[in-house]
């Protein structure tokens, strides 16, 4: 037992140190692929270690919400990374304490205090950036939700770790028609989740187009590090769940040692390599839609989602 | 065929016919006239790949002969017919604003997949148990999509890919049912779908000259009450 | 033999059109075409009226593929009548046209390729091929009720592919499944029509149903049933009265042949309500149509109408049961054909003579062009069913086959429906031929800006009378009698529609 908890420590300890570098190394393919040289992918560490040291300024109008909400964005995910599979194929400790939709309400609601805490301070760009992202987050759920639904009709539990061992077992299962649709809409989801474009633009510093950066406008010093890094790792997060759950089940740690378990970080961050690199090709790709178009955007998710539901349950 | 190889190859024919239903809601949702018409090719590319597979197998060559002629005919033909006899125009159309918005459209489209699960039940049960598969539901599907695409598009392109989906849907429901049709009617039928875009190239580029727009589905003068006017400058 | 080459004729005349020789060149091959279909169609049809049906075989996997028997050769005569007044009518028509030469050859290669197109519709036996052709039907006659190239005619263009084509479709899956059931009916028969009701009872009945609906539906859609005629009253009012008179009055009918065709083959199978859909769907079509007769403000698209009236006719007549009322059926497609295409030429004449198809516009024709109001009165009687005319006679047998059926409801609707539409067509044609020439906005006729250039050449070309009066004798013969070949063929026809 306390092998699974160590094991457990270890993964949260993974997703916590290799989320900067996940976002890092991202900004910098995405730069080579402009044709420039972009930041070290060590920068992210440097900001936030930079920013650990400054001083936090805190508006005076603002509630304790405001000063709450770092530490809820950055303890959210760490929470979900307990419960879903980051290393290792076999449950552990804390497998059992929460299924796929209570890590989803669990990111949830660290989404909700960051939305609240961008209305608390009166600037106006707050409100603004905190409406766009309930629009988005709300036109997302259904699709999560169908997702969920499909992959635990096939499994027959809503729990990770027994997802990922029934969900693309033989092989030949990675072709059907729900596989393929579901990676599809949870691709799709991944994209407006985590703010990327064609949903949003991470990189933007124009107030009137934010829709997830701008609820970290207001924060400076040791909040903007709690809330940057908890973004990250959200990030992180929802990567992990679709490399390691949906798509490519693959390359974890089967034995209950601890070298197969460390055998195993270089196998996840290269599949997250991978990812990464998908994701730039439709980052570079696309441009940013329009705000009315996200509905649309989502809306193809969602209908991509039901399909993949419809191909599952109806399939012969 | 080894069990395990079937296997693979009845997934990868539900997978060409999952795509294949995903190209038809692209079609019914997708503004762009010229997306339309790359959604339309990947559809009969998909087609063409479902053919192939079931031949494989089922053994059977007819079927390898139906994917050759839809690979060759819409893909490669369709496009450069149409380049032909259509005007340049209606390639650089988008529709920007439609009769129901696309995340509607979408959802009805959704609806009507369902129905045609639910339509394909009775035919799938009376057909001997190597005919069923995911082909004649998407058939359907794609038939019943195909009308829709028909009714809520405006611009001449995507009317044109509405039709020619239905026949698409119908002849992908067709061969997993309907297997040895002899190839000569399967050739007569590819040169059918080729004399449709043909004839109606012509027509649109015809409405584009001589009404000046290649919105031809808002074309809407000819009714009883409007009959007046109409008929006076029409007769001369 | 002769039936390959009744097919090769209309594209040999289609192929010649295109050489841009002189001026009657291109209207002369067509007509001597058609006459030639003409005499080899009616040899055909005497030899199979005799009881000896037609069937050919030819290499290519495809057995059996041309099969005349009693109902093809009915069509196919009826096709090769039509087209030959029609052609002899479209010298005349069109040469009033003033067209440049290069738009009368495509006239006439569109004309010759749609014959060609509807002639192999009776004559394949195999019914994929049949469903190829009914799609060539559609694409050969878009550019011929395109071809005045103004807005409506564009749009009723664009309507009927789109519509048909939909429809078109939908049958083609019918028809693969309509396959798919014959396969597994484990009959080792050929495709083909006969074949198909050979193995008709050991097909799953399923599958049959919906191949019957769905061949309904879609071919229905070309038919012009309620409801999804609404293609109709364009295409047919909007294309070239020539082409008019072939569209209503022989396709329709031709598309309608091929739905009889399923008849037998529910027939063979048990529990089958075929009939039951043929008679409410028939009945729809006649009522609706003969309601919208009243209203409408076009005489071609008046007889358009009346089309889909005669068409649900037809189909509530089959609906009644095929053995009682299947003869009467037969008769009803011959009376209508020759009477419908009668009636446009009339009203093309009228349209030469006044300049306009709107029926609030035209008074008094009897005054310009007395050969135009003789043919709009008698065309209008005849196509209403007063005798002593054709469809009198036909529609009086279908009504007195629904009482000895005992569907009295049924009689009861289709005998109210013929007298609106009856009421609703001679009014129309009543105040365009009789009424006095009216003052519309208080101005004298002459300055009524509604008739321009109305009198120039109200002087009917002769080959347009002679069309006429060719179209005219078998609606007026036939109405008092029918000659024994035809009487025969007629059996024969009822009977391949009962077996």
């Amino acid at each position: 037992m306390s092998k699974a908890i160590l094991f457990n420590l270890i993964q949260v300890l993974v997703v916590m140190a290799f989320a900067p570098l996940a976002s890092g190394v991202l900004s910098r393919m995405k730069e080579i692929v402009q044709s420039k040289r972009g930041p070290s992918i060590f920068q992210p560490y440097r900001d936030l270690w930079k920013l650990f040291h400054k001083d936090e300024i805190v508006s005076e109008d603002s509630s304790w919400i405001f000063r709450f909400t770092p530490y809820i964005v950055f303890v959210t995910p760490i929470f979900v990374a307990t419960l879903i599979p980051v290393l290792t194929n076999y449950p552990l400790f804390f497998a059992f304490m929460g299924d796929m939709i209570g890590a989803g309400f669990v990111l949830a609601l660290g989404g909700f205090f960051a939305t609240l805490a961008a209305v608390d301070t009166a600037n106006p760009y707050g409100p603004i950036g905190a409406s766009r992202t309930r629009m988005v987050g709300f036109l997302a759920e259904p699709v999560f939700m169908i997702v969920f639904f499909t992959v635990s009709f096939v499994a027959g539990s809503t729990i990770p770790y027994i997802v990922q061992e029934k969900w693309v077992t033989p092989l030949a299962n990675f072709f059907t028609p729900s596989h393929v649709l579901l990676m599809l809409s949870f691709l799709m989801l991944i994209l407006a989740e985590g703010g990327r474009i064609p949903v949003d633009n991470p990189t933007g510093h124009f107030e009137l187009a934010m829709i997830d950066e701008s609820k970290s406008l207001e924060y400076s010093g040791r909040g903007f590090a709690l809330m940057k890094w908890g973004g990250q790792m959200k990030f992180f997060v929802l990567m992990c769940v679709f490399l390691n759950v949906l798509v490519t089940p693959w390359g974890l740690a089967g034995a209950h040692t601890l070298g197969a378990v460390l055998l195993a970080i270089p196998f996840v961050l290269f599949k997250i390599f991978c990812f990464l690199l998908v994701l730039v090709v439709i980052e570079s790709s696309l441009s940013k839609l329009r705000l009315f178009r996200i509905t649309e955007f989502l809306g193809a998710a969602f209908i991509i989602s039901v399909a993949a539901m419809i191909a599952q349950i109806f399939l012969p | 065929m080894s069990e395990s190889t079937n296997q693979l190859l009845d997934n990868l024919n539900a997978l060409a016919t999952g795509l294949f239903l995903l190209t038809a809601f692209g079609i019914v949702a997708m503004r762009q006239a010229r997306g339309c018409l790359n959604l339309f090719i990947i559809q009969s590319l998909l087609l063409a790949a479902s053919a192939a597979l079931l031949g494989l197998r089922h053994e059977s060559s007819h079927l390898y002969g139906v994917a050759l002629v839809n690979l060759i005919s819409k893909p490669i033909i369709v496009p450069w017919l149409l380049r032909r006899t259509a005007s340049a125009e209606i390639y650089t159309r988008r529709e920007i604003d439609q009769v129901l918005n696309i995340p509607t459209a979408l959802l009805i489209a959704l609806a009507l997949t369902i129905l045609s699960y639910f339509l394909a039940q009775p035919i799938l049960n009376a057909v001997a148990p190597e005919f069923r598969g995911p082909n004649v539901p998407i058939g359907i599907a794609g038939l019943l999509l195909g009308a829709f695409t028909l009714t809520v598009r405006r611009e001449a392109l995507p009317l044109l890919i509405g039709l020619l989906v239905m026949e698409n849907g119908a002849f992908l429901a067709g061969i997993s049912i309907a297997r040895n049709l002899p190839l000569l009617v399967e050739l007569a039928i590819a040169t059918d779908g080729l004399i449709i875009v043909f004839i109606s190239g012509v027509l649109i580029r015809a409405v584009e000259k001589h009404v000046g727009t290649t919105a031809v589905g808002e074309l809407a003068s000819l009714k009883e009450a409007a009959a007046e006017p109409a008929a006076k400058e029409a007769s001369k | 033999m002769s039936v390959i080459i009744i097919l090769l004729l209309p594209l040999i005349a289609a192929a010649l059109v295109c050489i841009p020789l002189k001026k009657y060149w291109a209207s002369g091959v067509t007509v001597v075409s058609s006459v030639a279909i003409l005499i080899l169609a009616t040899r055909i049809t005497l030899r199979v009226a005799a009881g000896n049906p037609v069937v050919s075989t030819l290499m290519f996997g495809l057995q059996q593929w041309i099969a005349v028997d009693g109902l093809s050769a009915l069509i196919l005569l009826l096709i090769a009548f039509v087209a030959t007044t029609a052609a002899i009518y479209s010298v005349g028509y069109m040469a009033h046209e003033n067209l440049k030469p290069s738009k009368l050859r495509l006239y006439y290669a569109n004309y010759n390729l749609f014959v060609f197109s509807m002639l192999a519709i009776p004559v394949l036996a195999d019914p994929t091929l049949v469903w190829i052709v009914v799609e060539l039907t559609t694409l050969c006659s878009a550019l011929l009720v395109s071809f005045q190239n103004t807005r409506e005619a564009l749009e009723a263009a664009w309507k009927y592919v789109v519509l048909s084509l939909m429809g078109a479709g939908m049958a083609l899956f019918g028809f693969l499944v309509l396959f798919a059931a014959m396969q597994a009916s484990g009959s080792n028969g050929v495709y083909t029509w006969d074949g198909l009701i050979v193995a008709a009872p050991t097909m799953p009945p399923v599958l049959l149903q919906t191949a019957f609906l769905l061949i309904l539906i879609g071919l229905g859609t070309k038919v012009g049933l309620v409801p999804m005629h609404t293609w109709l009253p364009d295409a047919h009012s909007q294309a070239p009265t020539p082409v008019c008179a072939l569209l209503s009055g022989i396709e329709t009918s031709a598309i309608l042949y091929v739905i009889l065709r399923m008849f037998p083959i529910m027939h063979a199978s048990p529990h089958s309500h075929a009939e039951t859909w043929a008679l409410v769907l028939g009945l729809i079509s006649v009522g609706t149509a003969a309601f919208l007769l009243l209203q409408v403000r076009d005489y071609k698209r008046m007889f358009a109408f009346s089309t889909v009236e005669h068409m649900g006719i037809i189909l509530t007549a089959v609906g009644l049961g095929a053995s009682v009322a299947g003869y009467s059926a037969m008769l009803q497609i011959v009376s209508h054909s020759v009477t419908k295409s009668f009636c446009f030429f009339a009203a093309g004449a009228a349209l030469m003579a006044v300049g306009t198809r709107e029926i609030a516009a035209v008074r008094g024709l009897i005054r310009k062009s007395p050969a135009a109001s003789v043919g709009l009165v008698l065309g209008g009687l005849a196509i209403c069913g007063a005798p002593p005319m054709a469809v009198f006679l036909s529609e009086f047998s279908i009504l007195k086959a629904g009482l000895m059926q005992k569907q009295y409801v049924a009689t009861g609707l289709l005998a109210i429906f013929i007298v609106i539409a009856f009421f609703g067509i001679m009014l129309h044609i009543n105040r365009m031929v009789f009424g006095a020439p009216e003052n519309i906005n208080g101005e004298s006729p002459e300055e009524n800006h509604l008739e321009p250039q109305a009198v120039e050449n109200s002087h009917l070309p002769f080959s347009c009378r002679l069309a006429m009066i060719l179209a005219a004798v078998p609606v007026l013969v036939l109405g008092v009698y029918i000659p024994k070949p035809l009487d025969d063929l007629l059996t024969q026809a009822a009977a391949a529609l009962t077996k």
